[in-house]
């Protein structure tokens, strides 16, 4: 048995696919993204070694990355505290109830799955100036009835974090939240009742266990979550794409992968995109390390 | 619990904090569903009718709408090759994922733990990063598009999950199963095929719908390598629903109907397993 499972070449048959695939495409594309980042490459031309000038224009001269750094940042920390929030009460909430638990889970989650470019032109749609959202707060009544007079919801510049960014973070928060709430259900669902029943028996009420014995017991759950949370809501791309149309807002609605997108396939900047690129990486590895740093104990045995 | 003192006061204040919780789940419920009802009902509407009145029931139904959508929109094409993309990045990553962590989790030998780390410092990188380098390889080897020039990302980045998930499940099986297996005679190609795949079905299957809706989803990638029409996936079909040129709302609420009904479908034939997927990877961890 021992001489089987130590056969070298089934190893290597076993092992060799997967690790070709993903040295060649992700690890060798990631040191050509380094390379790159320090080169001036237009698409058609070879890259051209110039150091670090790349990264020193990207955070002294480009107004634009200022702006999508800005609100790539807003978006992860309104996704890691609204999430964490909004997940929390949820899982506490369908925890506790007895009938439609299952119904309940299952609409929450339901937008997680569904394509973001498609629930992005759905949501674009409700937030039209004459339409949507506001035509139906106009006839309750609202701006004395007449919707244009409503929210510029989409469309809106003023201010450090412009209404668009907001309303996106919403739509993003409808969307996401169903996924923090199922992880932390699912580490719920992993504590043993007798725990509770010792400190009910103790004279605790729901509320305390909650904070004392819930709270504790999830923590790994919730560096988890948060660490999706913070690299999600760093890619983000689909529902900006897709909500706003390119170049109505003068990029003041731009965020890191947006931006990416632009400097690289729209002005073939191939090597100031790879730039912005490796800084996106880099705020990952940095806020994973971080929260797990922070957030991350022992976990307890349940 | 067995908290059998408890005073009929208590139990009325229970009741009314239950009514509420109720109703803050239901409303939510509303909240989740009703955009979703709308664009049933828009779709089926046609654009004057929408403009005057938004909100209201269709008067009279417009299937004009999704034969559009799905013939001048390009969505049936879309559709046929979002399929081929996605299945085959289903199977192909499902076969090397689970060799690997077959690997991994059950021969021995002395880099396992850190080729399974190799793997898993994949999850944490933005498949943004790579686009660019990704995109002039690609172009250099005349992959640009081309269906299997998005089908090699995907299969990479399907991998770390799967392997993680998987190695979860065949760590599971009890050793006993392939010495007895080994007695009989097995070879270990074999016992991958005959006993660790059957009793690891479920994460299979688990692994498999996650990366058939991430894939089915993703946007960036395709919208990169793909500039042909014939050769576009759902999303990006959908994005040109908008634009300057656009303005036919119902058309485009058909399109986003067209490109969700499929994953809406495979989630209530799968809800559980799906869930249970998306979470397995992470409660591991």
């Amino acid at each position: 048995m021992d001489k089987l499972m130590r056969n070298k070449k089934a190893i290597i048959l076993f092992i060799a696919p997967a690790l070709i695939l993903f040295t060649g495409v992700l690890f060798i594309p990631v040191c050509k993204a380094v390379y790159y980042s320090l080169c001036n490459y237009k698409i058609n031309y070879q890259p051209k070694f110039i150091g670090i000038k790349n990264y020193v224009m990207l955070f002294t001269k480009d107004k634009t990355m200022a702006i999508a750094l800005r609100n790539s940042i807003f978006f992860m920390i309104f996704s890691i505290v609204t999430q964490l929030i909004c997940g929390l009460i949820l899982a506490a909430l369908l925890t506790n109830i007895k009938k439609g638990r299952n119904f309940f889970k299952n609409v929450y989650y339901l937008p997680c799955v569904l394509s973001s470019a498609a629930l992005g032109l759905l949501w674009m749609f409700v937030f039209m100036p004459r339409l949507g959202i506001n035509q139906m707060l106009a006839s309750l009544g609202f701006f004395g009835g007449d919707c244009t007079l409503g929210p510029q919801w989409l469309f809106n510049t003023e201010g450090y974090i412009i209404l668009p960014i907001w309303v996106i973070s919403f739509v993003a928060l409808w969307q996401y939240v169903g996924q923090s709430m199922m992880l932390y259900m699912a580490q719920i669902s992993g504590i043993s009742t007798d725990v509770y029943e010792a400190s009910y028996i103790d004279g605790c009420s729901k509320k305390q266990s909650f904070f004392y014995i819930t709270l504790p017991l999830i923590k790994p759950m919730v560096a988890t979550a948060m660490s999706l949370n913070a690299i999600g809501s760093l890619k983000f791309f689909d529902l900006i794409y897709n909500m706003i149309p390119e170049g109505f807002l003068s990029h003041k609605a731009d965020v890191i992968a947006t931006h990416l997108y632009t400097q690289a396939f729209k002005f073939s900047k191939l090597g100031y995109g790879s730039a912005i690129g490796v800084v996106l990486l880099v705020l990952c590895l940095i806020m994973t390390v971080l929260i797990n740093k922070f957030v991350k104990t022992e976990s307890y045995d349940m | 619990m067995a908290n059998t003192m408890t005073i009929s006061k208590e139990k009325k204040e229970a009741r009314i904090v239950s009514v509420f919780i109720y109703a803050f789940l239901i409303l939510l419920a509303i909240i989740y569903i009703l955009p979703l009802l709308w664009v049933v009902i828009t779709s089926l509407k046609n654009d004057n009718t929408l403009m005057l009145s938004p909100w209201a029931m269709p008067e009279h139904i417009e299937w004009g709408n999704y034969s559009f959508a799905w013939t001048k929109g390009h969505l049936g094409t879309a559709m046929l090759n979002s399929l081929i993309v996605c299945g085959t990045t289903l199977i192909v990553s499902m076969l090397f994922g689970s060799m690997a962590a077959f690997a991994i989790a059950k021969l021995r030998w002395k880099l396992s733990k850190i080729a399974m780390y190799y793997f898993l410092i994949g999850m944490m990188i933005p498949i943004h990063t790579i686009l660019i380098p990704l995109f002039v390889q690609f172009s250099g080897w005349g992959l640009s598009n081309s269906l299997i020039g998005i089908i090699i990302p995907y299969i990479t980045f399907s991998l770390p999950i799967t392997i993680y998930i998987m190695v979860g499940f065949f760590e599971g099986i009890p050793n006993e199963l392939f010495e007895s297996a080994c007695i009989d005679g097995c070879s270990v190609y074999k016992m991958f095929g005959t006993v660790a795949i059957p009793l690891a079905k479920t994460g299979l299957m688990v692994t498999g719908l996650m990366s058939f809706v991430a894939n089915w989803n993703e946007l960036l990638v395709a919208m990169v390598f793909i500039s042909n029409e014939a050769k576009k996936t759902l999303p990006v079909s959908l994005t040109k629903f908008v634009g300057p040129y656009h303005t036919n709302y119902c058309q485009m609420f058909a399109a986003i109907m067209i490109a969700i009904i499929p994953t809406i479908i495979a989630y209530v034939a799968f809800a559980n397993q799906i869930v249970e997927g998306l979470t397995a990877g992470a409660v591991k961890g």
